[in-house]
């Protein structure tokens, strides 16, 4: 018996460092350990044997199987080794590749998510409201007087049906603005909005489209000071832009808005330093202000009570001056052009 | 708008230490933006926008008064050094007849004198030069002049032409015509501020620019020297009706302080008598109907607290002094007179603080991000912008590029009767006319504006606009897509189906379109939401009412027990009559029994179809048995439902 195991054992070792292939090894370890295979029979045979010998064959036969189950182990790591190097060595990895299907988002859908990303973490929640408005919402209600060159017809697009009793013309809404209206009509204070849709003008030029996109925030409690909205502007320049780019306001002059603030941004070619492409160092990037007292009693909110701010930026104009695109004519954001909208 | 002066210019009304570099900042940190600053032989050319509700800026005084409050504020000393001109005597006693119309003009100031006409000397060339005005002769360039330094702008006639020695200020009528000083032939609309002379004719069309049959020429001796104070209303609509956009018009139209008028008057005089041996031959002409009115405005310390921050009563009184308002503070309180030039802007309580605060410094007040309170709860599976981008993505990693097209549409691609469209009363061009009801046409006109490409996928998800009557339009979101190329309508029902299967969405039904054409109307249960089109053999495309399908979305999650035993499956082959639609036999083979869990078909040609089908019973091993019985039902069915053959 016990020549008969070491038999077993040296027949499989060696068919074992034989094997070329997995499916081999398989195959010996069926003939050898299977359920029929030649040591489980002869294992089987261990119980007739006389007793003192049985414990010596016993141990023998395991140390047998022990070595035959190692081998096949070490064999198949071997094996998957080879392969792999067989493999690599027929792979011209500078071969075209296979991809799966990748389109593209539109940069402004980018940069709408972004702008998003950036109110939420600070509460701020994203609604969107009409895009043909009523004069009211986008005009009166916001203070605009009544011979605001804005509320001609040089401006802004009418739309050519009958007038409300009410609210007067039906127009493209010039601004995202409006928004404020709807929003102190929808929720009372604490209002935190961020308004993004899409906005009209009757201009059209190397950086003008006729239709674009704002985002409107607009906060309103009791007790926001200007501190408020500088914190506001501040942690959304130097998110959008980076670190390194800082925020200024001054002075500016909106119907809406008082006081009104220009709001601008370090220039990124120069830094700040004042180069061709900047004004003294600063870029302009939009409007802000203490909403207007006006506007608050129009939405109907008591400004004894309450104060707010608002700001109101183009989507496109934030994008164009972060990733110093240089894209010479803005209308080619709307021109479906896919060789421009593939790039990114 | 915006103005150039000369810093050496500036300096003549005010006297300060602050460098040029430095004055620019304030400006701009303070008041009006310097937008450019360049360098003019030894001087300065400051470039700065100024805003529509300052035009008292919009000159060198102003912009000195400016400098003299927002300095000291930084700790610079700056004085303010506006002289008074005294009224010069007359040396003649010519005259002119001016009826005015109080409706048309606040305030007329004029005089007579003789002159010489020459060139204006190089200062006077340089300093307008620099302001961007062209010197024209010393005329002309006393009018610029005058307009630069004190900020109200002011015509010149030749008094010889003004043969009737009369002007009546009225309206225009519609159809009238003139001719302006640059020569231009323009029909008026009516309206508009003119001034006749008695006979009919048009002499002047006040506060835009001047017509060519009064104006001054080369052999110009005597003339009539005008400023005119008008209705700022009317000046836009003149000067945006005709296209004349001069700087007289942009900046009558915001407004200017009538109380300039007689200031600027006197310093035209005293101009011309220096530069064109002027001598007045005339009294002092002033007709001044619409004097404004004084306005007190006052602001609370409490009001300023809460909303610029830790700035005191009589810091904030020295600011609105410095501003030229006449301030007087009782019980917390600072009441102020606000001056004549800034009337139009200043009215309220928030007026004040803005002066305030601007002048003390936005700069000086700490950034505070507002913290969070009263948070409304937040749904993932209400918020529609979340399935937006979810849609978006899904589309993009499908092979789709995202389009954004105009709102608005040509008659050819609107859909729909014009009649039920939205039209834009005044349209940049025929292109943007109406407001679209579909999105596909636009897509369709990606398509043809890429010629070049054999294959392309793009979508959008936009809104369309249906009219109601007396209210504002329906606005609804679409999702819409086109695919050209190597497709099918296969392939476009497979993007729906993936599309509403990751929203969530079951119970989605393709059944024949509506109005006829090839394709499909694709439902959610009975509701339709959309459909697919079949446009050309290569060009297919879908629109759904993303509005409609966000109703049914779910991010609800449902567990079922995973199934312990192992199915059985086989492929049923079968020839059945192509009238019978593959949904209505798949329907039919599930309702044979409940351990039918999966029926697909797996190839179908000509009228042979496949089934493949899956038994599995989740409470215990189906035998063989058991499927040849149920296929055995399955069958039988088919045969007498469809008249199948197998």
């Amino acid at each position: 018996m016990e020549n008969e195991l070491l038999n077993i054992k040296n027949n499989a070792v060696s068919l074992i460092l034989d094997a070329k292939e997995k499916s081999e090894l398989e195959e010996i370890k069926l003939q050898f350990l299977g359920r029929s295979g030649n040591l489980t029979s002869l294992i089987k045979g261990i119980s007739k044997l006389p007793e003192e010998k049985r414990k010596e064959i016993g141990m023998l036969a395991n140390e047998v199987k022990q070595t035959i189950e190692e081998a096949i182990d070490r064999q198949a790591v071997s094996l998957s080794k080879q392969t792999t190097t067989a493999r690599r060595e027929k792979i011209d990895i500078t071969n075209p590749s296979i991809h799966p299907p990748l389109g593209h988002r539109h940069l402004i859908t980018q940069a709408i998510e972004e702008i998003t990303e950036i109110f939420e973490k600070i509460g701020f929640n994203r609604v969107r409201y009409p895009e043909v408005e009523w004069d009211w919402y986008v005009f009166e209600a916001l203070n605009f007087p009544k011979n605001h060159p804005a509320r001609d017809d040089w401006e802004t697009f009418f739309i050519d049906e009958k007038e409300h009793p009410k609210y007067g013309s039906m127009v493209l809404a010039p601004h995202t603005s409006g928004g404020q209206i709807r929003e102190m009509e929808r929720i009372k204070p604490p209002i935190r909005m961020l308004n993004i849709a899409k906005a009209y003008r009757r201009q059209s030029d190397a950086s003008h489209t006729a239709m674009f996109h704002q985002f409107e925030t607009l906060f309103i409690a009791e007790n926001v000071s200007i501190s408020y909205l500088k914190g506001v502007l501040d942690y959304f320049t130097r998110s959008f832009f980076g670190e390194k780019r800082e925020a200024r306001i001054r002075p500016y002059h909106f119907e809406f808005t008082e006081p009104s603030f220009e709001v601008d941004v370090t220039c990124g070619v120069c830094m700040g330093k004042g180069c061709k492409l900047c004004k003294e160092g600063w870029l302009e990037m939009g409007g802000a202000g203490m909403v207007h007292p006006d506007v608050l009693k129009a939405g109907g909110i008591d400004p004894k009570k309450y104060s707010g701010f608002a700001s109101g930026w183009g989507v496109e104009r934030v994008l164009m001056m972060r990733e110093g695109l240089n894209i010479d004519d803005l209308r080619l954001i709307y021109s479906n052009n896919l060789d421009f909208l593939e790039q990114f | 708008m915006n103005i150039k002066i000369l810093d050496s210019w500036l300096r003549e009304f005010v006297i300060t230490k602050a460098k040029p570099e430095e004055l620019a900042e304030k400006f701009s940190l303070t008041s009006v933006s310097v937008e450019r600053m360049e360098k003019y032989g030894d001087d300065f050319i400051y470039n700065i926008e100024v805003t529509t509700n300052r035009p008292d800026l919009m000159s060198i005084q102003g912009l000195a008064r400016e400098a003299s409050a927002i300095l000291p504020e930084f700790g610079t000393d700056a004085r303010l050094t506006l002289k008074d001109i005294t009224k010069p005597t007359p040396k003649g006693n010519e005259t002119i007849e001016i009826q005015n119309d109080p409706k048309l003009v606040n305030r007329i100031c004029a005089a007579i004198l003789e002159v010489k006409i020459g060139d204006s000397p190089k200062e006077i060339k340089d300093r307008l030069e620099a302001s961007g005005i062209r010197s024209l002769n010393n005329l002309i360039d006393v009018t610029n002049y005058v307009m630069r330094e004190i900020g109200h702008p002011c015509h010149v006639f030749d008094y010889d032409r003004l043969t009737t020695k009369k002007l009546i200020i009225r309206e225009s009528r519609a159809g009238e015509e003139i001719v302006t000083l640059d020569g231009k032939r323009h029909r008026l609309s009516g309206g508009d501020i003119v001034a006749d002379n008695g006979k009919g004719e048009i002499v002047d069309l006040l506060g835009v620019m001047g017509t060519a049959n009064s104006v001054v020429t080369d052999k110009t001796r005597r003339i009539l020297f005008f400023l005119d104070n008008n209705d700022q209303h009317r000046i836009r609509k003149t000067s945006m009706n005709l296209g004349i956009r001069s700087e007289a018009a942009v900046l009558n139209e915001k407004g200017v302080d009538p109380e300039l008028a007689k200031k600027a008057l006197l310093r035209g005089i005293e101009l011309y008598e220096n530069e064109a041996r002027g001598k007045l031959i005339s009294k002092i002409i002033d007709i001044y109907p619409n004097i404004p009115k004084e306005r007190t405005v006052s602001v609370s310390e409490e009001k300023i607290k809460k909303i610029i921050g830790d700035v005191d009563l009589q810091k904030s009184e020295k600011i609105l002094e410095r501003l030229g308002f006449q301030t007087k503070i009782e019980s917390g309180k600072i009441s102020a007179i606000v001056p004549s030039f800034r009337l139009n802007d200043i009215s309220i309580e928030e007026d004040l603080i803005e002066e305030i605060a601007r002048v003390y410094g936005y700069f000086k007040i700490n950034p505070v991000v507002p913290p969070v309170t009263n948070v409304p709860l937040f749904n993932l599976s209400k918020n529609p912008f979340y399935f937006e981008t979810r849609v978006k993505n899904a589309l993009k990693y499908w092979g789709f590029t995202e389009v954004y097209t105009y709102s608005m549409v040509s008659e050819e691609l609107f859909e729909g009767l014009p009649r039920d469209g939205l039209k834009i009363a005044n349209p940049l061009s025929e292109d943007l006319l109406y407001m679209r009801r579909t999105l596909v046409p636009s897509l369709l006109e990606v398509i043809k504006q890429n010629p070049s490409r054999d294959q392309i996928k793009v979508f959008e998800l936009s809104n369309v606009y249906d009219k109601r009557e007396g209210d504002l339009p329906k606005e609804t979101q679409k999702l819409a897509g086109v695919i050209k190329g190597s497709t099918s309508f296969f392939h476009i029902k497979g993007i729906v189906e993936a599309l509403f299967g990751d929203l969530g969405i079951k119970n989605v039904n393709f059944v024949k379109r509506e109005d006829g054409g090839i394709g499909a109307d694709v439902c959610i249960g009975k509701e339709l939401v959309g459909d697919i089109e079949v446009l050309e053999e290569n060009i297919l495309d879908f629109e759904l009412d993303f509005e409609k399908i966000l109703k049914h979305v779910s991010l609800a999650k449902k567990y079922s027990p995973v199934a312990k035993y192992p199915p059985i499956v086989e492929d049923l082959e079968t020839i059945i009559d192509n009238d019978f639609l593959t949904k209505e036999v798949i329907d039919e083979i599930k309702k044979i029994d409940p351990v039918i869990a999966e029926v697909v078909l797996l190839d179908q040609y000509e009228n042979k179809r496949t089934f493949h089908i899956v038994y599995q019973d989740p409470n215990r091993n189906l035998s063989n048995e058991d499927a040849s019985r149920i296929r055995g039902k399955i069958i039988s069915m088919l045969k007498e439902k469809f008249g199948a053959f197998l």
